[in-house]
Formats: structure tokens, sequence, C-alpha cells
């Protein structure tokens, strides 16, 4: 043994110590510092679970909100608001389901709380109600009209553009302006009141452009003609030209 | 809530399409691109002295201790932009206490520690131990001591001792080349994993990351030698010189390769996110990525070095140029980490708009704290070549 030790060169001798040394130091740094509960669920301190579970609530759940206004939640279920909890807009309200006479939750009847939603904006989806507040009913608030627990419009929308405002903004702009939109898409009175349930038809092929704008059409002489044969054949109109405003690139 | 809407109204003129509200402000701002540049010149100025231990490029002697103490300083500094970014660098040591292995972020420590210990610190270590024997011998006072500590009050000198050494700076250095391929190699995989960005989402990025690197690290040391070596009154080794600027060179064509590559690549491909990432090169990042990064920090100095190459040029002329070139390379390669870094941010997942970076002068994460990390290790070699003098003359005979 003592042979063995004395073929160890020095230099491995002392960084052995050194490495020994620190490696005790992370065992002993590790036992210390290491929380006694991490890992015990999962990577993180199982405490944790329960400090997040002490912490105060503000949230009642809607749950909770229909033990007493059930009329109003099956109202709400049954109708376009039926994804929202009822805090999204009463605010959270633990306090009014623990002592309902002292803490009443807030009821919002400003213009500016329905438009946080329903502004018009590019972003959201075609189809989604979206208003321009400012030239929507300017004065009054929005539940003199809407019920919010039944958004449903007290009356269907008589324009395309009450919903499609982005598509009919920029169809005003372009040569199809004077083209109604019942001429491209066959829309029944269904799509009025239920939009998603009854979806309006769209063409389907070449030939519906063609009507117009192929060589044989009978329609003004400044519509664009192309040859239907020779012009792009694998491709639908579509893929090129965006109907709305067809003479963007 | 004043001073956001402040902070924010600026930026929001100037951005350009339509953007998700939460990609406003960027969330990794001049430090996190101060990381990877650091890291970089740490991998590039240990492959650099790798050259004369495993390939004996005999010609670079002159660097091999400078470059050893170059990246060792720069190591020691490149975790700062990440703990002054995070905040709390109280917390930083529950990444070892608690490692998760299925995050790359979080095995960072590892990587870190691994690279600073079992490499850099004992190759520096086997190869200065004579040295530092013998300085302790001469010395007296704190200096002795601070040299009899770093050598763990080692004595063995003899022929044997020392050849023993020798092979363990050269085994060092054969782990240590892949190990500071993993060091920098792993920067890149946390940019090129990020599957959701287009930008950054690469299997080439690793590599990219991995020969900028070397690029940057070469560069940096021969900056140094060129800047150090005249102050100290000595002559600058042209051989040396030449060497240097040689492997800056072939580096310097591979990375060019390997970044043409990874952007004809992403033409060919031309997937969804390819005519927004045209318009933030074409715009937001012409400058930085054209302007500095391709042409002054890569062409110019490429055409640089070669002419000097082919024509034979004198000597001062050649050590004009090469010091021009290693400067616009440093610069070239700081832009390639900024485009990487900001240029991944400014676009918007929605691949229709794109936001603008505002640096902040002050504050943690502002220029001024990224100006004193970047001058950190300077002072930190400073210090290292008064403890550990790299200088041939200092070496006992």
């Amino acid at each position: 043994m003592k042979k063995i030790w004395h073929k160890i060169p020095e230099q491995v001798k002392r960084l052995s110590v050194l490495l020994i040394v620190i490696v005790a130091v992370f065992i002993v740094a590790n036992s210390l510092l290491t929380p006694k509960d991490f890992g015990l669920v999962g990577h993180y301190r199982a405490g944790s679970i329960q400090e997040n579970a002490d912490r105060e609530l503000k949230y009642a759940g809607q749950e909770a909100c229909a033990d007493c206004h059930d009329d109003l939640w099956k109202l709400k279920n049954a109708n376009y608001h039926k994804n929202l909890s009822c805090e999204v807009c009463h605010g959270p309200s633990i306090n009014h389901t623990n002592d309902p006479d002292q803490f009443k939750p807030e009821i919002p009847r400003d213009r500016t709380f329905c438009v946080v939603c329903h502004e018009y904006n590019t972003s959201r989806p075609t189809g989604y109600p979206q208003i321009v507040s400012e030239a929507h009913n300017p004065r009054k608030i929005c539940v003199t009209c809407h019920n919010p627990h039944n958004p449903t419009p007290p009356q269907a929308p008589k324009e395309c553009s009450a919903c499609h405002a982005e598509i009919s903004s920029v169809k005003s702009v372009s040569s199809h302006m004077d083209i109604p939109c019942t001429k491209c898409h066959v829309t029944t009175e269904k799509h009025r009141l239920h939009p998603r349930e009854f979806r309006p038809t769209k063409p389907v092929d070449r030939e519906f452009c063609g009507q117009c704008h192929s060589q044989s059409a009978k329609a003004d002489k400044f519509i664009p003609r192309i040859n239907m044969v020779t012009h792009e054949p694998r491709y639908v109109c579509w893929q090129c030209h965006y109907p709305h405003l067809p003479e963007a690139q | 809530m004043e001073e956001l809407i402040q902070h924010l109204t600026p930026i929001l003129k100037e951005v350009w399409g339509y953007i998700f509200p939460n990609e406003i402000e960027l969330h990794w701002g001049i430090l996190i691109v101060l990381y990877p540049y650091l890291t970089g010149l740490v991998a590039g100025a240990f492959i650099l002295a790798s050259l004369v231990k495993v390939f004996n490029v005999k010609e670079l002697q002159p660097t091999y201790r400078l470059a050893m103490l170059t990246a060792m300083a720069f190591l020691i500094v490149a975790p700062l932009p990440l703990l002054g970014h995070l905040g709390h660098p109280e917390k930083s040591y529950e990444i070892l206490i608690t490692p998760n292995s299925a995050s790359a972020m979080a095995m960072f420590g590892f990587v870190y520690a691994w690279y600073l210990m079992a490499v850099l610190c004992l190759e520096i270590w086997f190869e200065y131990r004579r040295d530092i024997i013998l300085w302790a011998q001469k010395e007296t006072g704190i200096k002795k001591w601070i040299h009899k500590i770093i050598s763990l009050f080692s004595k063995d000198i003899s022929e044997k001792a020392i050849h023993f050494d020798k092979k363990w700076v050269k085994i060092i250095t054969i782990i240590g080349i892949p190990s500071a391929f993993l060091l920098h190699g792993y920067v890149g995989f946390i940019f090129g994993s990020i599957k959701a960005n287009p930008w950054w989402s690469s299997v080439l990025m690793p590599i990219v990351f991995l020969f900028s690197a070397i690029v940057s690290g070469i560069a940096m040391v021969l900056i140094l030698y060129m800047i150090i070596t005249p102050i100290r009154g000595k002559e600058l080794d042209i051989v040396c010189l030449d060497k240097l600027a040689s492997y800056l060179f072939y580096a310097m064509i591979i990375d060019f390769s390997l970044e043409a590559l990874d952007f004809i690549h992403r033409i060919y491909e031309s997937e969804e996110s390819i005519n927004i990432l045209a318009y933030l090169v074409s715009n937001k990042l012409f400058i930085s990525l054209i302007v500095i990064q391709l042409f002054m920090g890569m062409l110019i100095p490429l055409a640089m070095i070669s002419l000097i190459k082919i024509f034979k040029a004198p000597s001062d002329l050649k050590k004009m140029v090469y010091f021009i070139s290693a400067i616009l390379v440093q610069v070239g390669i700081f832009s390639t980490r900024w485009n990487i870094v900001i240029g991944g941010q400014l676009f918007s997942k929605s691949f229709r708009g794109l936001t603008v970076y505002k640096i902040t002068f002050f504050g943690l994460e502002g220029f001024f704290a990224s100006v004193v990390i970047f001058c950190l290790p300077f002072v930190l070699l400073y210090l290292l070549t008064k403890i550990l003098p790299p200088w041939e003359e200092a070496r006992n005979p």
C-alpha cells in the first residue's frame, strides 16, 4: 500500500485533496441548502403548494354565483357569453359570496368596458361581433340595447359591414366596390342571427370569376379579361388575386 | 404605470405592422447579447491555446499562456450578464443544488463549472506549476504566499514531475477541445432549440456559434498581444502574428461558409416566416447585419488579410492590417450576437409586424452596465498577468 502511495505523483496527491475538499463542500452545502421537501412531488418544494393555497382568495368562481343567481347563470350559459365567467365582468367577488349585504360586486355600465372585447380590431377573427364605438350609438350605454347575459343583438344587422368591417372597408376602395357581397357569397337569412352555424358560401372554381373576366363574358368592356385556358390553368383565381381588393399585388 | 407608459409610447410609434401586445418590449436586452459574446471569446481563446499543445503549432507559443489567461478572465465574467439580467444573484446557487436535467438553461451551471474547474484551472495549474514553485522560492511577503497557495504547496520540480505536468497539459487540452465546443455549442443550442422562433430555430446554430466564437477568440488574443507587447517595450513576433492571422482567416472562411449555408437553406426552405424575416433583414437589421456583420466584420477583414498574404506586404503594413482586421472582426462578432439575440425578438409571432429595441443608458440592464461588464475581463486579465505572468522572460530557465 505504502509503495502505491509513493508511486502516485506529488501533484496528483495535492489535486486529489483539493478535489475531495470541493466534493465534500458540495455535498455538505447540498444537504444543508436543499429544502427538505424538495422533489417530494416534483422538481419544486412540496411546501410551495401549501404556500400558494394559503394565499388570500379573491375570486369566488362561477359555481358560487350559481348558488344564488341561478336564473342569470342559466341565461348566460345558454347564450354567446357562455364561455365567460361571471367575475370577468363583475370583478373578483369572494367578499360578496362571504357577506352578500356588505360587499356588492361591480356592475360595469361604462361604454369603455364592453369595447375591451368588442371594439373593431383587425386582429380579431372575422365574424366576431365588433363595433366602431365612436360611430355605434355614441351616447347610449351598451346595456340599454344589449342584455349582457344574452347579448344577441336586439335587431339582426342589416349590412354585412356590421360584422365584417375590415373586408367591407377594403372592398369599398377596390374595383369590386359596386358588387354586392351576396353576388359571390350565397347568404341565408339565418346567418344574420346565427353567424357560425349558418355560414355563407364561397366561390369554388375559376369559372365563377370567369363569368366577368373570361374573354367570352358578357360584361362591361372595361373589366379586365383573361384567357381562361392559358392564364395559370393550375391555380384558382384567389391564390393570386384577393377578391376584396383585386388590384393588390 | 406612468413610467411604463412613458417608456412604451416612443416604442409604439416605431412598431410596424401588427404585433401582439406582449411583443412591444424586448425581454432579452444588451446583457443577453453580451453573454454569448463573452463565452464565445472564452471558447475561441481556448481553441487557439490548444493549437499550440495538441496540434503543435510552435509559432503560436508566444500567445499560448496569454490565450489561457484571456479565456480564464472572460470565463469568470461570462455569467455576470446573466446574473445581472435575472436579478437575485444570491439565488444562483440553486441551479447547482437542485439540478434539472430537463432544462438546458438550468444545466448551464454544470457546463460552466466543468469548463472552469476541470479544464481551465487544471490546465493553467499544470502549465504554471513549475514556474509558480520557482517564483515562490525567490519571492517574499504576500506574493510568495499567493504563489504557494496557488501551487497547493507543491514542491516537486524533478524532471519526472515536469514531464508528468507536460503530459497532463496535453491530455487536458484534448479533453478541453470538446469541452470548449460544449460550452459555446451549448449557448448556440439554447437559441437553436427554441422551435417557436424561426430566426433562432436551426440545428446549425450551435456550430455557427462555435466557429464565430473561434473567430472572435483568435481576434481578441491577436488584439491583446499587439497592444500588450509594445506597452511592455518588446518586439512583436511577426511569425506568430502571421500564423494568428492565418488561423483567423481559415476560421472566418468556415464561419462565413456556415452562415451562408444557413442563409441559403432558409431561403430555399422558404417557410411561412420567410417574408417577415426578409423584411427584418432589409429594414431593422440592415445596418447591424448587412453593413456591420457581413461587410465590416467579415468581407473587409477577409479581403484585407488575403491581399496582405498575396502581395507579401512589409511587416509594418501587415501589423496595421492585422490589427484593424481583428478590431473589425470583434465589432462584427458582437454584431452577430446582437442580430441573433435582438433580431430574434424584433418580429411578431404573428409574422405580420416588427417592433423596435430601445436601449436604456442607466440601470442594471442598460448600456453603462454592459460597458462595465465588458471592461471587467480586461481588469481581471491585468490582475491575472500580475499573479501568473504569461511572458517568455518570466519563465524560469
